[in-house]
């Protein structure tokens, strides 16, 4: 850290010569270095808003607890630092108080969040509405669903409110796959012209992909497969997507295996990591 | 749909006219693979990538070693008719030694030319 800490005293003193452009670049430079953006942002007040893109581009929620701070803190959204946000973590314990109108509205005070993830694995949930969520950023590019239990209608309906998505992933934590519940597709879906990942629950996710009214674009697909549907399944898809597609790769692993311990191991480490950096920040 | 010999209907890539890269990762049987690979039509593909595990490796026996001296001579063939380097990895897990020798049999044209790696 003492590199950093240097560039950012030299900053300081030529702050007033450095033309916006040079100094937006060195910003960007620093955007893996949160102890420099923060001390960037008590250097100078016209720093702020340029680190703070940085500092709050990567917003994750583990609990309701946080929720209920940021929206106390910022209880008006025009003034929230949400609206810096890219990328929105949304974590197990705070998908079921989705359907709570409050956290509807202050979920939508993030519109300008551009990949979106629902770490949801672990619980059953079902019966959950992801409603609240439909369209909360236009801007929304990039869906991953990490699961055990989960109503696929209500998935898909996420999806299709988000017109500007373009990548979906979907990773199953459980050995049986999603459920299959009754859905009437919407009239209008997104392009989806960027990455699909399915990992796990192939059939079911894949037959609902190809009820989507507006069809598949994906360039790049990536599938991973436990039984002898699968090879059919990923044809379907590689057919849907035959004239964008120019990334495909298939995995097939031994059944009752798509998840393993390692795998579970790896996510709660990551976890318990991404806890210990909102816990300092916090 | 096409069905391999061992009864697993094999994955057409004959319609997806622009695929540029494919990537294989444990795959069910190598007949599969090479099925699928005589379904790539696609005269923009330019990298294939063959991943096979120990548990892949240490599965075969005597009557498949055929199908790899196959899938080796159409990688090959791939390579050297439509310039498609292909890149074979064996992940050796947590075995040491003598893996670089099973990938060196199994598919002795690619590995003279350098192209198994072992992981």
């Amino acid at each position: 850290m003492s590199v950093p800490r240097l560039v950012v005293k030299a900053q300081t003193a030529m702050s007033c010569s450095l033309p916006p452009e040079i100094f937006d670049l060195i910003v960007d430079h620093l955007h893996n270095e949160r102890t420099t953006l923060e001390s960037c942002c008590v250097a100078s007040k016209s720093w702020v808003l340029w680190t703070r893109n940085h500092l709050f581009a990567h917003i994750r929620f583990d609990a309701l607890r946080p929720i209920k701070s940021w929206m106390q803190v910022f209880p008006d959204p025009s003034n929230s630092l949400s609206h810096h946000a890219r990328t929105l973590h949304l974590c197990e314990q705070v998908v079921p108080t989705l359907t709570d109108p409050d956290v509807g509205r202050w979920i939508r005070t993030f519109h300008r969040v551009e990949n979106l993830y629902m770490d949801i694995f672990g619980r059953d949930y079902y019966g959950v509405s992801f409603v609240q969520l439909h369209g909360f950023s236009p801007t929304l590019k990039s869906l991953t669903l990490v699961y055990t239990s989960v109503s696929l209608k209500e998935v898909f309906n996420l999806i299709c409110s988000f017109p500007l998505l373009e990548d979906l992933g979907f990773i199953r934590y459980a050995p049986t796959g999603p459920i299959i519940d009754e859905w009437n597709p919407p009239p209008a879906s997104p392009k989806l012209t960027g990455s699909l990942r399915i990992n796990g629950g192939l059939r079911s996710i894949v037959r609902r992909l190809c009820d989507l009214p507006g069809g598949l674009h994906f360039s790049k697909i990536s599938v991973f497969h436990n039984n002898d549907e699968g090879p059919t399944l990923a044809t379907d898809l590689v057919s849907k997507c035959s004239d964008t597609l120019e990334s495909f790769t298939i995995s097939h692993c031994a059944p009752g295996t798509l998840v393993s311990a390692s795998m579970i191991s790896r996510h709660l480490t990551a976890v318990r990591e991404r806890r210990r950096v909102w816990d300092t920040f916090a | 749909m096409s069905v391999d010999a061992s009864g697993i209907p094999s994955l057409d890539l004959s319609e997806a006219t622009k695929l540029k890269d494919v990537e294989l990762h444990y795959c069910m049987s190598t007949r599969w693979v090479i099925t699928m690979f005589r379904t790539a039509k696609s005269e923009n593909l330019q990298r294939i990538t063959v991943i096979l595990s120990t548990a892949t490796v240490t599965q075969i026996e005597e009557e498949v070693y055929r199908e790899w001296q196959d899938l080796d001579h159409l990688l090959l063939q791939l390579w050297t008719s439509r310039s498609i380097r292909p890149k074979v990895v064996h992940k050796r897990g947590r075995r040491k030694g003598g893996m670089r020798d099973v990938a060196s049999r199994l598919l002795p044209e690619l590995a003279k030319r350098g192209v198994v790696v072992v992981e």
